[in-house]
């Protein structure tokens, strides 16, 4: 089959000392020149919409974005895990449709009358659940990720239907109301969330054996296998921790909607976008949780920008769809134009 | 895959042959399947009037779609944007028919309009080098807020009632023969790409650049120019569902293609399950289409609530798949 379908450029291997030097600047380049273009979002806006640079509407930004962040790090996850070759390695399409079946599920729970204590582990066992699946798909029967989430992605979302009746199904708790409320420093509670939630699975990927292997798994399944590592337990738990944090922004989203959505099919592009932008703010150009949620603010302060500055939003698609451009094309340049 | 070479020939004489035999026709036994139960569990699917409608309401867009996403994956690609080529073409054959001119200049632009979404990607793809599933992912991002701009924010585009020359109803509700004009158009597509993929030297050199991109380039093949072709084809193919679309419903709809890609992508690839290397091929293709389209209109004859046919579809998708992977991951190992 024609799998070679890179969703990131391959890295070149060896090369001459002054190449090397040559593309570590290019790299350097790239990488400054994505944070330095955050920064020049953030003077621009700051500038030209007196509000967008306060702490409130910081973290407003921050408290809107926290499904979204959630998603995309259940996603980094997986490309972590899987490497960047999208059909081969590792995507997982379903966690948009798993938001909306676990947010139903926690929605229909709460309206039939069971509490927080049920509804909670309801909604995570069901994201965990289709997480399980969608291991079982890619690592037992050897699905390619692509159509192994792609199929289960229909699947999710038809249950939701199934369940919903393509209804927003409402829902209000005291827990959804803390969820939902401002914290300290007139924060929204949800800025809270996104960042704990980061830290913690920042500290999970980045800072320890485990993360270490699942970067290992990612990049060269082929060594991790003869270095003893257990690919295909890593590999499926990737898609595990993926579904958790589909169900756990579902959560979120019934917080932040008040009940159900029956738009969730909607985020799946953004989600993806996010998460594989998130390579340009690492030192080596890998997809990290860190690079992750500055994806996920950058995204975040353009919509917020621009609702600011009365521009349409419906702007923001195409500008993320030219930011993941100019961000591949410079990748990409910098690794020599082979890799077409 | 590549990784899977084609242990095939070797296997021949044991018995796993059967099972890779079930495996290699598992498109064409899902369909029996679904044709036989469909055809006991309702007393309305077998009837002719039926079968026509699957053709012509289930078949006929998905079919075009898939077929432009199976030359961009044959190239060892993907094109999340055909839903966009879809839509500038609807765009662009509204607007001038509405505006006056004949439906004849209409079709053509809207032609060229795919075929300019599908140079955008060829640009991307084989000019500056970003992977395939980057750059069409791109351009479906920029194509939906094009379009939003281009319909104040997402506002359909209704034709009138009236005035409108018959030749454009005729594309979406006429015939040739007795036979739809959506289905005619379908059928030589189906016979132009075949030919142009299994055929031509063109087709040879897409097909060797899919299997092995950098052995096709020491082979001295000129890859580039091939990449960035398939992607035109691409957009103009999926052009023509967006002409075909448009006849049938009178409306422009921004961003109504995408509905189509996901799906497109799953007929190619349950395509690939009847080449014996598992390739992508436009008969392939073809059946998967079919496979979908028949679910699609049993599962709504069966009475089953619109929401349960997903997961049906789904399900079916899914074990078609994992019973095609299984196989061929078991022949690796």
């Amino acid at each position: 089959m024609s799998s070679d379908i890179d969703t990131l450029p391959a890295y070149g291997s060896g090369g001459d000392t002054t190449k090397g030097i040559g593309r570590w600047l290019a790299g350097f380049a790239l990488r400054g020149g994505s944070l330095l273009a955050f920064a020049a979002v953030l003077t621009f806006f700051s500038v030209s919409a007196p509000f967008f640079f306060t702490l409130g509407n910081i973290g407003n930004v921050l408290g809107q974005s926290a499904i979204l962040g959630v998603l995309a790090i259940g996603l980094t996850i997986v490309i972590i895990g899987g490497g960047s070759n999208v059909v081969k390695g590792g995507i997982d399409l379903s966690l948009a449709a798993n938001l909306g079946l676990s947010a139903a599920v926690y929605a229909t729970l709460i309206s039939a009358g069971y509490g927080d204590s049920v509804a909670i582990p309801g909604a995570l066992a069901t994201g965990v659940l289709i997480g399980i699946v969608n291991a079982i798909a890619v690592v037992v029967f050897g699905i390619v990720p692509l159509l192994a989430t792609l199929a289960v992605m229909n699947v999710v979302a038809g249950l939701e239907l199934v369940l919903t009746q393509n209804t927003v199904v409402s829902a209000s708790t005291d827990f959804l109301s803390v969820l939902s409320s401002y914290g300290p420093f007139d924060i929204p509670v949800l800025a809270y969330v996104l960042v704990i939630f980061t830290v913690l699975a920042g500290a999970v990927v980045q800072f320890t054996p485990l993360g270490l292997r699942l970067y290992a798994v990612g990049e060269f399944p082929e060594a991790a296998r003869a270095a003893g590592l257990p690919v295909r337990r890593i590999v499926a738990g990737s898609y595990i921790a993926s579904g958790l944090c589909g169900g756990l922004a579902g959560i979120l989203s019934v917080a932040y909607l008040s009940g159900s959505t029956t738009g969730a099919g909607e985020m799946l592009l953004p989600v993806v976008v996010t998460a594989l932008l998130s390579v340009v703010f690492s030192r080596r150009l890998v997809p990290t949780i860190g690079g992750t949620l500055l994806s996920t603010l950058l995204v975040g302060f353009l919509t917020n920008g621009f609702q600011l500055l009365n521009i349409s939003s419906t702007l923001v698609s195409g500008i993320q769809g030219v930011l993941i451009l100019l961000v591949v094309a410079a990748t990409s340049l910098q690794h020599g134009k082979g890799a077409v | 895959m590549s990784t899977v070479a084609n242990p095939a020939i070797k296997d021949r004489f044991t018995p796993k042959s059967f099972g890779e035999g079930v495996v290699r026709y598992a498109v064409i036994i899902a369909l029996a399947g679904v044709f036989a139960f469909f055809s006991f569990a309702t007393s309305t699917f077998l009837t002719s009037a039926n079968l026509a409608s699957i053709l012509v309401n289930n078949f006929t867009l998905l079919a075009i779609i898939a077929v432009a996403m199976t030359f961009a994956v044959s190239a060892g690609g993907i094109d999340l944007s055909v839903g966009t080529a879809v839509d500038f073409a609807s765009f662009a054959f509204v607007s001038l028919v509405l505006s006056g001119h004949s439906v004849g200049l209409a079709v053509i632009a809207a032609l060229a309009s795919g075929a300019i979404v599908g140079l955008v990607n060829a640009l991307l793809i084989a000019g500056v080098g970003i992977t395939p599933f980057l750059a069409t992912l791109g351009t479906l991002f920029i194509g939906r807020s094009a379009q939003q701009l281009l319909t104040n924010g997402g506002n359909p585009v209704y034709l009138p009632q009236t005035g409108i020359p018959p030749l454009f109803g005729f594309i979406g509700h006429g015939h040739i023969l007795g036979i739809p004009v959506p289905l005619v158009i379908v059928g030589l597509l189906i016979i132009a790409a075949s030919t142009l993929l299994f055929s031509t030297r063109f087709g040879r050199v897409v097909l060797a650049i899919g299997v092995q991109q950098s052995v096709a380039r020491y082979s001295g093949l000129r890859i580039s120019g091939h990449i960035g072709l398939v992607y035109v084809i691409s957009g103009f193919v999926a052009a023509l569902a967006g002409i075909i679309l448009t006849s049938t419903v009178s409306v422009y709809i921004p961003n109504s293609g995408n509905a189509f890609m996901l799906n497109a992508i799953g007929a190619t690839f349950i395509g690939t399950t009847l080449s014996r290397e598992g390739r992508p091929n436009v008969p392939g293709t073809v059946l998967g289409v079919l496979l979908l389209s028949i679910v699609a209109n049993g599962l709504l004859l069966t009475g089953l609530s619109f929401y349960w046919q997903q997961v049906g579809t789904g399900l079916l998708i899914f074990i078609v798949l994992a019973a095609s992977f299984l196989n061929r991951s078991s022949r690796s190992d």
